[in-house]
């Protein structure tokens, strides 16, 4: 990716400074929201913090008085009801970005930490399969409905998506099931868990393969369509629309480029620079919507991971998934702005 | 500059016949209306439907013409259905209204002050709308809801949520106020004598409005799905009904495949229809005031 473009070292090349800029405000960012989780907390009044540690009370006559005393200890520290508040910002600070908040509840002596790294992997396969399938069939989709002749295609498709665009992944979800899983029973409703992964042949990989794909085929349906048809389809098809009467691509139509390469090279190479940054500011929610889809499905990430927290009031493991997914978010908001930009955004490269 | 009313009153009425044109905004104007009038109905829902085992339970729908109590069937706490959607769309209705108060009005002030602010003041702003927007909001709102569980009622919740609500709208409202800033009149006016506080009221806020209005109703659909979302997860105030409570103790009884259909198809059948309306009537707000995004010339 480097080395081709290497010129103006003298002074600062204008990807460095693009770089430089980023990184900043994905720094300054990330205070910003580790602060804003801060203070909310905080913010919780003390009487909050009581009901919880009386509902903790009830669970902790199944337990040693030894872990109970330790995990009151720790819902004390995590609420700031110990130490000065200076204590309390450091210990959170230092919480938040080593993502240790302490042993897990449900699990007692296990770390939170490493429990929701167990659930991680299965998470974020599926974003990332979901996001880049639906990001790219969307855009394609819509800048190749602008150009057809056909208005009533062309109308219909958008009727579709204009309907499906508002409707949110998990009440689709909730169709999906009832389809697939009750009326054609294709797939299993048993609730997923995560299957014992001892890698030693290849069928033990292929197993795991299989495993992944049933488990996340319907989740991950529910999620490209809604964000492939809805919201790519209709904003790319938004930007190709007035990309098409710019003046370079009818200068290029009077020169006789080919259609084909006009549609790809001219039209879905601009579109995709702006909706790169579009995906960037829509990960937060792309992973939210994620969240519910995941617990819906039984599927074994870490939407299910946080119903199972909720439901026992084990704050551990809820933080370490809000401090991960304030982290994640933000530096895949960095990579994408960065390295994909660079890859995509030819100007950036280029320019002096 | 008094505000005269007539004239004020006038436009409106002649952007809402503009609107009227569009077959997009008569759809959701209508399924809205319809919504509306179905949350209206919970105002004659007997007390008695709040009580488990008032009714017989597992009910099927039927049509009885001396009451409506049985239209859509009952739970399997013995609770008529029909009386439960219907106040159950009203208060998540309540819930993303208050939501769009606070949070877009929060949105256009934060939005306006730093479309026309300079230097370090621009950038501070520009930092803490873009860092909102981008921390994903459900796994803190779950975190805060979690907390608060003991005291959250329906007041508090539009509250908590618009804690998030306000971000977009601010960073769309930044947006449009740029772009009007650059424009010539307003150095005309600068240089006329209008004081800041008159820039922004009758040079800047005009061209603002209508995208305010756009930003409230998309304010109200996130705000009715993340409560959703929340009661999904258990969150909500499951004491009262909301839409997504409903779906969660339809979930929790396993309504979908003891074949209770008529328990989980109306929340999801009225959460569908009131975004699809409100998105309606904001994209075709949005196709008014941005004449591009009519599509082929």
């Amino acid at each position: 990716m480097n080395g081709r473009h290497s010129r103006g070292a003298a002074t600062l090349h204008p990807f460095a400074k693009h770089l430089i800029n980023r990184t900043l405000v994905a720094v300054v960012t990330l205070l910003i929201a580790f602060n804003i989780s801060y203070l909310l907390l905080r913010a919780i009044p003390a009487s909050a913090v009581d009901a919880m540690l009386a509902a903790f009370a009830q669970l902790g006559q199944r337990l040693d008085p030894e872990d109970y005393m330790k995990m009151r200890q720790t819902l004390m520290e995590l609420f700031g009801l110990v130490g000065s508040p200076m204590d309390q910002y450091i210990m959170y600070l230092r919480r938040f970005f080593s993502l240790d908040f302490g042993p897990s509840f449900i699990t007692f002596p296990t770390p939170a930490r490493e429990i929701v790294g167990r659930y991680l992997p299965w998470t974020v396969g599926l974003l990332l399969v979901t996001t880049v399938i639906s990001w790219i069939a969307g855009n394609t989709l819509g800048v190749f409905v602008s150009f057809v002749r056909n208005k009533r295609l062309s109308r219909a498709l958008e009727n579709v998506a204009i309907v499906l665009y508002p409707i949110p992944y998990y009440v689709l979800s909730l169709a999906l099931i009832y389809i697939f899983a009750f009326i054609i029973p294709i797939f299993s409703l048993s609730p997923a868990s995560i299957p014992h992964i001892r890698i030693a042949s290849i069928s033990d990989i292929i197993n795991v393969a299989l495993y992944f794909l049933r488990a996340s085929s319907l989740p991950a349906l529910s999620i490209i369509v809604i964000s492939a048809f809805g919201w790519w389809f209709l904003s790319s098809r938004t930007l190709s629309i007035s990309i098409v009467t710019e003046d370079y691509v009818s200068f290029a139509k009077l020169r006789g480029v080919d259609i084909g390469r006009i549609r790809g090279k001219y039209v879905l190479r601009s579109v995709m620079v702006p909706q790169v940054t579009a995906l960037a500011l829509a990960l937060g929610n792309i992973f939210s919507g994620a969240l519910v889809t995941e617990y819906i499905f039984a599927y074994p990430g870490l939407g299910s991971l946080l119903y199972e927290s909720i439901i026992l009031g084990d704050y551990p493991i809820a933080l370490t998934i809000l401090s991960l997914s304030i982290m994640g978010v933000i530096i895949s908001m960095w990579l994408l702005d960065t390295v994909v930009y660079y890859v995509l955004d030819p100007r950036i490269r280029y320019a002096r | 500059m008094p505000l005269n009313f007539r004239v004020v009153f006038s436009s409106i009425l002649s952007v809402f016949h503009a609107l009227l044109s569009y077959t997009r905004f008569r759809i959701g104007l209508a399924i809205l209306a319809v919504m509306v009038l179905l949350s209206l109905a919970s105002l004659a829902a007997p007390p008695a439907y709040k009580r488990w085992y008032s009714y017989p339970k597992d009910r099927p729908p039927q049509l009885d013409f001396t009451t409506i109590d049985l239209l859509l069937g009952t739970t399997s706490n013995g609770r008529p259905v029909v009386y439960i959607a219907v106040n159950a769309l009203a208060n998540s209705l309540i819930i993303g209204v208050v939501t769009a108060l606070i949070g877009s009005h929060i949105g256009l002030l934060v939005g306006l002050l730093s479309g026309v602010s300079k230097g370090y003041k621009e950038s501070a702003t520009v930092l803490l709308i873009d860092s909102f927007v981008c921390i994903p909001g459900l796994p803190l709102l779950i975190v805060l809801a979690m907390a608060l569980k003991s005291v959250m009622t329906i007041h508090m919740l539009p509250l908590i949520l618009s804690v998030i609500a306000w971000a977009w709208p601010a960073r769309n409202v930044r947006s449009i106020t740029l772009s009007v800033v650059g424009r010539e009149m307003i150095n005309l006016a600068r240089f006329s004598g209008i004081k800041f506080t008159g820039i922004i009221l009758y040079e800047v806020l005009p061209y603002v409005l209508g995208w305010h209005l756009t930003n409230f109703i998309n304010t109200i659909i996130w705000a009715i799905g993340m409560e959703t979302a929340l009661a999904i997860f258990g969150l909500s105030i499951l004491s009262e009904d909301t839409l997504g409570t409903m779906i969660y103790w339809a979930l929790n009884y396993n309504a979908l495949f003891r074949g209770l259909w008529w328990w989980m198809l109306p929340p999801v059948v009225m959460i569908i229809s009131i975004f699809i309306g409100l998105y309606l009537i904001s994209s075709s707000i949005a196709l008014y005031l941005n004449p591009r995004l009519r599509g082929h010339a």
